[in-house]
């Protein structure tokens, strides 16, 4: 049996080709996708992490615990809560970083043994917080020795500056406390040692700050062990703080569910939750984990037009084998051969294929993952970043699955094959059957679905964009609904084709000539057979181009949104001094006078080409015409330099950009507000506006002109409200000179906006800063935003997933077609055998050829472009609302790029010119006798 | 036989030897066959599978060129003719009707009749000369219906129907009896007699029942490729 199988998968070797390609693709798709999100899922949550860390600069992984603890006995509550601890760090199955103990005594009132009546505290607390002396570096004086106690007994302690400072200790001084007392009843003596500090204040060790520590001594760890804890811990009042830090470089994307999942046993089943102090992590991992449900989601639909795609290429295929192989088949079972022999025979023949497939097609999928991982725009890669690709038992699992997927669509047909004799068969093309999705209006049906996703998202695209800000999983009729459109155009179209071919047959009727007279009977008769083929083709278009538009739209506005909201290059804050408020100081117009940094040094960064001076007020008010105060952002800009820095995209605003620039330079007192002013509050131009700068100062200028957007401004975001829903508030912006505020208000912290000569390149600005060592309290960076949309996970995986798809189908759409035509002429030779006979020319048969291909795929392609085109039309604006982020300002463009349309059509125009090729040499190489076996030998 | 143009031969065959080339060395299929057949007359070539006469058969019917020798047709040398002149030969004068059934599947009986009018570029309302083909052979009440839905005997009538729709000189049947059985053959061979003194068509047919023998005006019988009467 397997020596049959072999022989007959040589035999159809280019049929079984296109099959072992088809498996290939397959088994690489459907592994990539638990390849590609493990990885990025991995990378994704370090990014989670990363973020918190560089916004907040506080380490997110933190359990704490605190327990009071009163008259221990033998000091066990603490040796239990010790145990927990670490109990706690190996059940959470976390990497730990850092444990900290912070245990303090009760407050207790404490006097100088020097006789001094000026110290400033009621009474100190005797602490102890362990790894001090690692991580801690002296001001002055000496870290407690390793023994702790001095000569006398005094116990070793040292103290923060702000301890030292508040209450006016002194280095080397003895303390003796009023009432505490030391096992052998002698009141307790500390002697300070010194003042310390952070050695580093970036280390996330120092959770209980110096600055948290002004009424506290700290003594040697193993002092405070003996003298307090233990058998002495009962005649104490102490707090015990621990500090759990875990790491979270390590931290995978399955983990994040187990520790989320033993966490909230800890925080809310276990007996030590009320202990357990609040954590930052767990809100991070919900968070991530919602966000990852979603990107799971969107890649998961996005995928599945491909998946299906790639069944119907198999299924297709094989299809095509077994008609040919059909009289093989019937022969050989009125032969006698049975139903089962012949079920495994082709059982046999799709087992041999789909392993080859997955010994290709997996490591292939690696590749694809990479593909994923390294997608910068939709067919544009980038390897700056690539994904770690790790194989786990999710991955076998998608790859077993797509084994068995494409074992069932091969063998499956052979069943229903394997039952036929000659005569069944020969009954079986004798009969003509209407499609199942005809006489179910299946095409109907589908756009009658579609058509509902449409119409319903539409109407509430807010109501959309508010539950993608809420983090609710989106419907996924959402994204279905585009799929479900194409395909029952495409049904839809397969219905009216016959019937537009029949027409221009009827029509033309008296003038065809016999070949065109030939491929018409033979399409209104035959076309039913290739409504396969042609469904392929208008998928395979549409989706292609649909997929193209998507990600060129989500990226380009996700980008293009960013770019507007970023407003420059760079933006730099720096920190500045107060002048001096001594007697000599002039006193201008009020007090916070502050000295302005020499602005020129912006000149000397490298790669700076302008920089312009921006004041920002966030706090600003304007007093409305009703009388009472709306908040506001008040800017002052220098209208020419602005001008060059910033730039905003045609078509925004009514007027060019510059127009505005001009209207407010001419106008000193000038000022350009928001539209709002006008639509919602009944400004017009020439009135004037009162406005209230952040220190509460009045100006009054005159409304030049009102505009709807501004670099950076947000008309009316969506913000989350306290009950969890979003809704939109009004944002009100007014522009004025800055030479005028700051003639009226003297000179306050501005900002500096800069325009690079190459927009990518900050490296001169970053150096600059570090080598003028630059106080900056606000930095931003256009590239580096630019560069964590394009990274974001989803919009990332979006673009992958998409770019993937479409060269799967590309592939897909080129081998189908050709294949599809080529068997179908082979099948037929023996007919242009007998036209050949009866007098037909070459040129004539190929003319007829030709028409064929005319009805079916041409009309198809064109049928997928105008699909593809209206699809997109209809269903991006949609979709990209799912995408966007809640700060989307700008109206949606559509991005139909020219080129991914041109790359389509360059490689469907290539199958065509191939597919002729392979006619013509077909025609030509046709022997006439042989077609019809006339001819002897 | 001499060259001069005889009024009453529709074919004349001179000399024609056919060799073909293959890997295994050269065959000889035909060896200096010489016959002329009569305008009207219904010629049976007679011979055992592999004696030679398809190919004699396909000569005359201009797809294949004999390796010597020469095949006129009405007085014309069919072996001077261009591919292209071949083809129109072909489309005009001469009907096929093949062993092996060879209607074209996408057209029902009346198409398939009415596509040979289209080949021999017959224009106009040609619907009475299809139903009188196929009345002819005895499908006028299955003109409609479509090859697969017909039995090899009646398949292989409408193929016989399409050689005569548009009056070819010759009508050349290779073993159209082959997959009939013995009444549908004898039918089939009274159907050809009938057409040469109705229709005046020369046919030539190629069969090795001998039972069929009789109804021939002429029989050319071949033994690997030589001719033996």
């Amino acid at each position: 049996m397997l020596k049959v199988t072999l022989q007959k998968i040589w035999h159809k070797k280019w049929m079984v080709l296109c099959l072992l390609l088809g498996c290939i693709l397959l088994v690489a798709t459907v592994v990539s996708f638990p390849l590609y999100r493990h990885a990025a899922f991995d990378r994704m949550i370090q990014d989670e992490f990363d973020q918190y860390v560089d916004e907040t600069g506080l380490w997110p992984c933190i359990d704490k615990m605190t327990v009071n603890v009163k008259q221990d006995r033998g000091g066990a509550t603490i040796t239990k809560m010790e145990n927990t601890l670490s109990e706690l760090s190996q059940g959470m199955g976390v990497t730990p970083k850092e444990r900290i103990r912070y245990y303090y005594l009760a407050k207790s009132a404490i006097h100088s043994t020097m006789n001094r009546t000026d110290l400033w505290l009621d009474g100190l607390r005797l602490a102890m917080l362990s790894g001090l002396s690692e991580h801690a570096k002296m001001i002055s004086g000496e870290m407690y020795s390793e023994k702790g106690i001095t000569e006398d007994g005094a116990l070793e302690v040292v103290v923060s500056q702000d301890c030292l400072i508040n209450n006016n200790l002194l280095v080397g001084e003895v303390l003796e406390f009023d009432n505490m007392k030391d096992a052998d009843g002698n009141k307790i003596r500390l002697k300070i040692m010194g003042v310390f500090e952070e050695a580093d204040k970036t280390d996330f060790y120092w959770q209980i700050k110096p600055s948290d520590l002004k009424v506290a001594a700290m003594v040697n760890e193993n002092v405070f062990r003996d003298y307090f804890l233990g058998e002495n811990a009962f005649r104490y009042t102490m707090t015990c703080n621990y500090y759990h830090l875990f790491e979270y470089k390590d931290l995978t994307s399955d983990q994040a569910d187990r520790l989320l999942e033993k966490s909230r046993y800890y925080y809310e089943e276990s007996s030590i939750r009320s202990i357990l102090g609040t954590n930052q992590y767990r809100e991070i991992l919900q968070s991530y984990l919602a966000k990852r449900t979603r990107i799971e989601a969107a890649l998961f639909i996005l995928q599945v037009p491909v998946l299906i795609l790639l069944c119907a290429f198999l299924f297709m295929i094989s299809g095509q084998m077994y008609d040919m192989e059909r009289n093989e088949i019937s022969v050989m079972k009125s032969r006698g051969g049975s139903s089962g022999q012949m079920f495994r025979l082709y059982l046999y023949q799709s087992m041999f294929l789909t392993g080859i497939g997955a010994a290709f097609g997996i490591p292939l999928g690696t590749v694809f993952c990479r593909i994923l991982g390294s997608t910068q725009n939709f067919l544009e890669f980038t390897n700056r970043r690539t994904l770690e690709v790790t194989f786990d038992e999710s991955v076998w699992r998608y790859a077993a699955f797509a084994i068995l997927g494409s074992i069932l669509i091969m063998t499956l047909p052979a069943l229903k094959h394997s039952r036929l004799t000659i005569v069944k068969l020969k009954q079986s093309n004798a009969l003509k059957k209407t499609a199942l999705w005809e006489k179910l209006f299946l095409d109907v049906i589908l756009l009658g679905i579609s058509l509902y996703g449409y119409y319903s998202f539409r109407q509430n695209q807010d109501t959309l964009a508010g539950q993608v800000m809420e983090g609710q999983s989106l419907d996924p009729l959402l994204y279905a609904s585009s799929s479900l459109f194409i395909l029952g155009m495409g049904l839809l179209f397969l219905r009216i084709q016959p019937w537009v071919i029949r027409l221009i047959y009827v029509l033309g009727k008296r003038f065809w000539r016999p070949a065109s007279y030939a491929s018409f009977v033979e399409n209104i008769k035959n076309g039913r057979k290739q409504q396969f083929i042609m469904l392929f083709m208008i998928l395979t278009i549409s989706l292609g181009m649909y997929h193209a538009v998507v990600a060129r739209t989500i990226l380009q506005n996700a980008e293009d949104n960013a770019k507007y909201l970023e407003t420059a290059d760079i933006v730099i804050k720096e920190v500045w001094n107060r002048m001096p408020t001594g007697p000599d100081a002039q006193a201008v117009s009020g007090a916070n006078q502050f000295i302005e940094p020499d602005i020129s040094r912006y000149s000397t960064i490298p790669g700076v080409a302008q920089y312009t001076k921006v004041y920002v007020d966030e706090l600003a008010q304007v007093n409305t015409q009703d009388g009472t105060k709306a908040s506001a952002t008040l800017l002052g800009i220098h209208t020419r330099e602005y001008g060059q820095i910033t730039e905003l995209e045609d078509g925004l605003l009514a007027k060019a950009y510059y127009t505005y620039l001009n209207e407010l330079a001419q106008e000193p007192n000038g000022l350009l507000v928001s539209a709002n002013f006008r639509d919602k509050m009944g400004y017009k131009v020439g009135d004037s506006l009162q406005y209230t700068e952040q220190f509460g100062r009045t100006l009054t200028g005159k409304i030049v002109d009102f505009f709807e957007y501004w670099p950076g401004y947000e008309p009316a975001p969506l913000s989350m409200q306290a009950d969890g829903t979003t809704q939109r508030t009004d944002n009100r912006m007014v522009i004025a000179n800055i030479a005028t505020l700051q003639k009226d208000l003297g000179v306050y912290p501005y900002e500096v906006w800069i325009k690079l000569q190459s927009s990518d390149n900050t490296d001169g600005v970053y150096t600059w800063i570090k080598d003028k060592n630059i106080h900056v309290s606000k930095f931003r960076d256009r590239s580096r935003e630019l560069q964590k949309v394009v990274q974001d996970p989803l919009l990332q995986g979006t673009n992958g997933v998409l770019t993937m798809g479409f060269i799967v189908t590309i592939i897909l759409c080129a081998v189908g077609y050709l294949i599809y035509w080529i068997m179908s002429i082979r099948s037929r030779e023996m007919i242009f055998g007998v036209l050949r006979a009866c007098g037909m020319h070459k040129g004539e048969l190929f003319h007829m050829l030709i028409n064929e291909q005319i009805f079916s795929g041409v009309l198809s392609i064109f049928a997928g472009i105008g699909i593809g085109h209206l699809t997109s039309r209809m269903f991006v604006p949609m979709l990209q609302t799912a995408y966007a982020a809640s700060n989307q300002v700008l109206p949606m463009k559509l991005i139909i790029n020219q080129m991914d349309m041109n790359r389509l059509y360059i490689v469907i125009a290539g199958v065509m010119v191939i597919c002729l090729l392979v006619l013509l040499l077909l025609v030509l190489k046709l022997n006439v006798t042989k077609a019809l076996k006339l001819g002897e030998e | 036989m001499d060259s001069k143009k005889n009024e009453n031969l529709m074919i004349e065959i001179h000399d024609v030897g056919r060799v073909f080339h293959t890997p295994s060395g050269d065959y000889q299929a035909l060896k200096c066959v010489n016959a002329g057949v009569r305008e009207g007359s219904l010629t049976i070539l007679k011979g055992r599978s592999g004696s030679g006469k398809t190919t004699l058969l396909n000569i005359i019917g201009a797809l294949d060129d004999p390796t010597t020798g020469r095949v006129i047709i009405n007085g014309q040398n069919i072996g001077g003719l261009s591919g292209y002149r071949k083809e129109i030969l072909r489309r005009k004068r001469i009907g096929f009707v093949f062993q092996s059934v060879s209607l074209m599947p996408s057209m029902n009986a009346f198409q398939n009749v009415e596509f040979s009018l289209y080949m021999a570029g017959i224009r106009g309302d040609h619907r009475h000369r299809v139903e009188e083909c196929l009345k002819m052979v005895g499908l006028g009440s299955r003109m409609h219906h479509m090859p697969a839905e017909m039995s090899g005997g009646e398949q292989q009538r409408v193929a016989i129907a399409r050689a005569l729709a548009h009056h070819p000189d010759i009508i050349l049947a290779d073993e159209p009896t082959a997959e009939l059985d013995s009444a549908m053959a004898a039918e089939v061979t009274r159907l050809f007699q009938e057409m040469t003194k109705k229709e005046g068509v020369t046919i030539v047919m190629t069969t090795h029942d001998v039972g069929l023998m009789d109804a021939g005006d002429m029989v050319i019988e071949l033994e690997n490729g030589v001719q033996i009467t």
